[in-house]
């Protein structure tokens, strides 16, 4: 049986704060198929993105171990990271670059010909709707269109490991959406997609399976709906509008977030 | 195979920076060459032209070759950190390119090498090219600009170490100022591009030695205008050399790896 495309294996991550050590990420196991959007779902703070660095091999795991393709990203960074594409959470964009020219040069980093990449990036601006920018400044572009340019420039290598730290942060609901369609096309074309988010919505509507995670641990994992009806049943619940007004509504991801952890998703802001 | 990995990836970032180099040109060379140039205007033709000639490490030389001399060594000094600390910071902090490059196959030590030696080539060619112009004015022999290189580029790597570990270690940008007051602008004053060394009190001296761009002088001195060799002079360079970039490349790792 052939590896899955991901694989994280008992990884934990301490580090050293100022109050002495914190243990961000503990003992977080999962696995991503090709062709599954495999979700991590948590508030900031839970350690979603120390999870990542790590799976990426940015950070040194305290323990545990990260395989993409099979290939553990410690023992062989480079070799690894060649099957893989990062959206980090903030913005890495490389403002001495026009937009264009930013996805060329990141495609060189993983040894795509120049040719090929100018084709990529002009297939790549096209579909994220940017190509009229193709020669601007990355400095000229809006929060939205800079968001769109560092999902394609984590698509320019054709990566088939695709890791999305909060893609869809600061966009507009209709570029959001466009974005999503983005995601499903990858995932069709048997991208295994590891996406952080602390958006419920996005996680219901992307992920084949999700990981609830909180202080570091994953506290379930399965398909959204299982995850609803495991933890809240299949009734409705109340929810208290106003002082005096009650809704009664379909169980949601944060419902069970919130059983699970006694958090709410926007909640938390502590890591 | 490592090896030629890592220096794939090194070449990757480098040519990285020469892009961005090769298409700001212009530009570059205006902030690169016009504050060696007004030095080389203000004292090496103003002062120069008052002073005549002047006596150093047991030769006889005319003031403007002196301190035409020592602009190569400020050159490789304020090029070599400036790129380094403000750029350094900006690229780490601001525009994050390090952590963006370091998700590649390229990984952050290939990063940090390819910045270091970027800022070290850049500042280099800056030195060649101020000696190209100082054998333009005869101050030179027609060699100068080449056998500068050998000196110029370790020099130009250390001073790159240093501007590196200051960005590292500094929270804000504006922190910068710190190091390049009290350490930068005293080297530049002290060290010998201005005035001979051995005209400073003897404990001065002492402390101008232990500094590096004090050797730097003195070697490039020896290459452009046929100064005594003083070959205390690398060791103090190859011990600084190691030193800083060894401490900037941890200063990176710890500020950015957790």
């Amino acid at each position: 049986m052939s590896q899955p495309p991901l694989r994280v294996v008992h990884l934990t991550k301490r580090y050293r704060t100022q109050d002495g050590f914190l243990e961000a990420v503990s003992d977080v196991s999962f696995e991503v198929r090709a062709g599954e959007c495999f979700g991590l779902l948590g508030p900031n703070g839970a350690g979603k993105t120390t999870a990542i660095h790590c799976i990426t091999g940015f950070y040194p795991p305290s323990s545990g171990a990260v395989f993409i393709e099979g290939v553990d990203v410690r023992a062989e960074p480079k070799r690894a990271r060649q099957a893989l594409g990062v959206c980090a959470q903030e913005d890495t964009l490389d403002t001495d670059f026009r937009v264009f020219d930013q996805l060329v040069r990141h495609a060189t980093f993983f040894r795509v010909p120049g040719a090929d990449a100018a084709r990529r990036a002009r297939s790549l601006l096209e579909r994220f709707g940017i190509a009229d920018k193709a020669g601007e400044l990355v400095e000229s572009l809006s929060g939205g269109m800079k968001r769109r340019l560092q999902v394609a420039r984590a698509l320019v290598a054709q990566p088939r490991v695709l890791v999305l730290d909060e893609p869809t942060t600061g966009l507009d609901p209709g570029m959001r959406r466009s974005l999503w369609e983005i995601l499903v096309e990858e995932r069709a074309k048997g991208a295994a997609i590891l996406l952080c988010t602390h958006y419920m919505e996005e996680a219901e509507r992307l992920c084949d399976r999700i990981a609830l995670i909180d202080s570091g641990s994953i506290r379930d994992v399965g398909a959204p709906a299982t995850l609803i009806e495991h933890h809240m049943g299949t009734g409705n619940v109340e929810e208290e509008l106003r002082p005096g007004v009650v809704w009664r509504r379909a169980p949601n991801l944060e419902d069970v977030y919130l059983r699970l952890t006694g958090a709410k998703l926007h909640e938390r802001n502590s890591a | 195979m490592k090896l030629y990995e890592a220096m794939w990836g090194v070449r990757c970032v480098w040519l990285r920076y020469f892009d961005v180099f090769r298409k700001s040109l212009g530009y570059y060379l205006v902030t690169t060459f016009a504050e060696p140039f007004l030095y080389l205007l203000a004292f090496g033709f103003g002062v120069g032209s008052l002073i005549g000639s002047l006596e150093s490490n047991g030769a006889e030389v005319s003031y403007r070759s002196f301190v035409f001399s020592g602009i190569l060594g400020q050159t490789l000094l304020f090029q070599g950190f400036y790129e380094a600390s403000y750029g350094g910071f900006v690229r780490m902090y601001y525009q994050r390119i390090f952590q963006a490059m370091a998700v590649t196959p390229i990984t952050l030590s290939e990063v940090l090498w390819g910045e270091l030696l970027w800022d070290a080539s850049k500042a280099t060619l800056a030195a060649v090219i101020i000696a190209a112009i100082g054998v333009a004015t005869r101050d030179f022999p027609l060699y100068a600009p080449l056998v500068v290189i050998p000196v110029a580029f370790p020099a130009a790597l250390l001073f790159a170490g240093l501007g590196l570990a200051v960005a590292a270690r500094s929270r804000t940008i504006e922190e910068i100022s710190y190091p390049q007051y009290l350490l930068v602008f005293p080297m530049f004053l002290f060290c010998g591009v201005f005035f001979p060394v051995e005209r400073l009190p003897a404990a001065l001296q002492w402390l101008a030695w232990a500094l590096p761009l004090t050797p730097v002088n003195s070697l490039m001195r020896t290459l452009t205008l046929g100064f005594p060799f003083q070959w205390w002079s690398v060791p103090i360079l190859a011990a600084w050399l190691v030193l800083l970039v060894a401490w900037s490349r941890r200063a990176m790792f710890g500020r950015l790896v957790k």
